[in-house]
């Protein structure tokens, strides 16, 4: 078994697993710094256990574990480094309500953040990563953006990019200094691969920042890139929809949205090239 | 005492924002946030400035809103009154006596 303890933004996580391939997959996904000392805090104890009775070996299967409790399906084993990703999502939705947790992209430049929400499939995470390897913007988070009710900041949450399907050849290509993890297949994304945070984005973990830009992404086939103006109002809607914890924070998380909508624009992008997308975010910061 | 008269507003426990004429509305009853537009947000600021009778929202309307000839107005702000009933947005203190 091995035990280790990896510090992510504002979180640390105590993960215990014999599966070494995990181990080495997150060595190649996380600088050194990132992993501390096994005493030290950690905000989340989890597990990648094997599966049980004949799983352990007839078609093995990996357990992520948080707390003891199993709160997926076990998944094959050849899925435990993203399981391991996804989990530790699942861990921060589920108990950061310190923040108003929203399921979106939040990147950064010349101080102000743009928060991208996105449904599956709408090009998210392949315009963050496009952004943040040679955009010149600063990686917070790729799914999770992190909102500190106190000050309106994003609070950086730099972790590895996920990658699925055609994005992944796409990233190879447009960022090929970029470090990737092993293509994991058949999953229930696809194909997903995951990428490393840029190491600057990492190193300025401390670093939040205001909210300029609330921007809704999609991505479609041979699109111009354009960037129209939204209803505030809808956009409002929208990120209560795609926030994990919008109900728990009840008013004060409507007050919250609703001063970060008054003041930050409110956007929906469509591209089809990840060049004219990059044209378009110059422009904006 | 003479018979009722049934006045409306949106309750005090009704947080809300509006941006380019749109609504949007966060119940703390509920936990539910809800979005208006057009004729059900014109109706919503009407009903946060004060109770409004029924004819007393027929009148501003009337001198407020244009609608298509097709459209029966007094319809329209029916359903959103019964809308903005059924999400539990009005004042519970909506019946008033009548001197």
């Amino acid at each position: 078994m091995i035990s280790l303890a990896l510090r992510f933004g504002p979180f640390a996580a105590r993960l215990e697993t014999p599966f070494g391939v995990v181990v080495d997959g997150l060595h190649r996904l996380y600088p050194d710094e990132s992993f501390i000392d096994a005493d030290e805090f950690c905000d989340f104890h989890v597990a990648l256990a094997p599966g049980k009775f004949a799983h352990r070996w007839i078609r093995p299967q990996a357990r992520f574990l948080i707390d003891g409790t199993s709160p997926f399906k076990p998944l094959p084993a050849d899925q435990a480094l993203p399981m391991f990703e996804w989990g530790l999502n699942y861990a921060i939705a589920a108990q950061a309500h310190q923040y108003l947790v929203v399921h979106a992209a939040a990147i950064e430049r010349n101080g102000r953040v743009a928060i991208l929400p996105g449904a599956p499939g709408a090009g998210k995470s392949t315009l963050t990563a496009a952004l943040v390897q040679r955009g010149g913007w600063r990686l917070l988070s790729d799914e999770l953006a992190l909102i500190r009710p106190g000050d309106r900041h994003v609070v950086p949450l730099a972790r590895p990019i996920n990658l699925k399907n055609n994005s992944i050849a796409l990233m190879r290509a447009y960022a090929p200094d970029a470090v990737f993890s092993a293509e994991t297949h058949d999953t229930a994304k696809g194909t997903v691969a995951l990428m490393r945070a840029p190491a600057e984005s990492i190193a300025r973990s401390h670093e939040s920042a205001p909210i300029g830009w609330i921007i809704f992404p999609r991505w479609e086939k041979d699109a111009e890139a354009r960037l129209a103006p939204w209803s505030r109002a809808a956009g409002l809607m929208e990120i209560a929809h795609n926030s994990m914890n919008y109900s728990l924070h009840g008013a004060a998380g409507f007050k919250l949205l609703g001063d970060i909508f008054a003041a930050s624009g409110c956007y929906r992008f469509t591209y089809g090239k990840l060049d004219d997308a990059m044209t378009v975010f110059a422009a904006l910061a | 005492m003479t018979e009722a008269a049934v006045t409306r507003r949106i309750g005090a426990f009704v947080h809300w924002r509006e941006w380019d004429g749109e609504i949007v509305a966060y119940n703390d009853r509920t936990g539910d946030t809800h979005h208006f537009a057009d004729l059900a947000a014109w109706l919503f600021r009407l009903l946060t400035r004060a109770p409004a009778s029924d004819e007393a929202i027929a009148a501003a309307a009337a001198e407020e809103i244009e609608l298509p000839p097709a459209i029966d107005r007094d319809a329209v702000i029916a359903r959103a009154l019964d809308l903005f009933a059924r999400l539990d947005l009005l004042a519970d203190d909506e019946r008033k006596d009548a001197a």
